[in-house]
């Protein structure tokens, strides 16, 4: 597994498509079962609060897709350095998010962040 | 020795600060600084303390003055964390402190009287949203002291998504 992280519009997909041909699943849209078989797992943040808006277990259904498909690689935005919101159910999503990510870093042998385009490894080599 | 440890929401920031402690002999402190209110702030103290259970921490909690927490000097004190810190001595009478440099040298004289400082602090203006006046200036407040300290610290780590980066050694 490969985890690319950072803010929003940082040039994620575009790393992520430079440095392997597959097709995209958008995380925001797909269905869940699409998850397992997914090579490149786009907004994963959004597939958590999906996963979480239909009572799932979100930071479960992460270890299990970690197991579940091994090789994806899986793209998330970073949403956890801001203001805390003020809505509770976004201050939950905000978590969960983090935590979602630990799980996800933890198992991954390399994770990349981006800033403005550029990567930095924070685990293992850039691609 | 004063470390900084920051980061977004639930990054590991607290698990990391914490095994900066491991092979501290003498009295360890975690130092608590918010008031807890809520069933959210509860819930996430029981959280902690949980995380801190037989890892040796003696608790005290200082919500604002907080070089005036009483704890014996030469300890080992984890700060959890700036965040609340700022809020509580910035609304502290119900109405907006400029407070940065009184924070600031608040810590500065914590520092001296122990062996060990670690800070657990925020990130928080990486949304890029409009917010109201107050909640704009608690942003550059908590960004103008993570800069002072991390000035003064002797590292600097940032936790992403539960991996230790150092910005300063």
């Amino acid at each position: 597994m490969i985890l690319i992280t950072g803010g929003a519009y940082q040039g994620k997909t575009a790393y992520a498509q430079a440095h392997f041909p597959y097709a995209v699943t958008d995380g925001a849209v797909c269905e869940f079962d699409e998850a397992k078989d997914a090579k490149i797992l786009t907004n994963y943040h959004v597939f958590v609060r999906r996963l979480m808006e239909s009572g799932i277990d979100a930071e479960a259904s992460t270890a299990a897709l970690c197991k579940d498909n091994p090789e994806c690689i899986v793209l998330l935005d970073e949403i956890g350095s801001g203001i805390i919101p003020l809505e509770k159910s976004e201050r939950v999503w905000r978590e969960t998010v983090g935590r979602a990510g630990c799980i996800l870093a933890e198992y991954a042998h390399t994770v990349i962040r981006l800033v403005c385009g550029i990567p930095t490894a924070l685990k293992g080599e850039l691609l | 020795m004063m470390i900084l440890v920051t980061g977004g929401s639930k990054c590991g920031k607290s698990r990391f600060a914490e095994s900066l402690f491991s092979d501290i002999a003498g009295p360890k402190i975690y130092l608590a600084t918010m008031q807890p209110y809520g069933e959210e702030a509860h819930s996430a103290i029981e959280r902690h303390r949980k995380m801190r259970a037989d890892k040796g921490f003696l608790t005290a909690e200082q919500y604002t003055d907080i070089d005036r927490a009483e704890i014996p000097a030469g300890s080992a004190v984890l700060l959890e964390c700036m965040g609340n810190l700022l809020a509580n001595e910035m609304f502290r009478d119900g109405q907006m402190n400029d407070c940065t440099d009184k924070i600031v040298s608040d810590i500065l004289r914590l520092r001296q009287r122990m062996n060990l400082l670690v800070i657990v602090t925020n990130q928080v203006g990486s949304d890029d949203l409009d917010y109201d006046a107050g909640t704009a200036a608690y942003i550059a407040a908590l960004g103008i002291i993570n800069q002072k300290i991390a000035e003064n610290a002797d590292k600097v780590i940032e936790c992403v998504y539960g991996i230790p980066v150092t910005v300063k050694r």
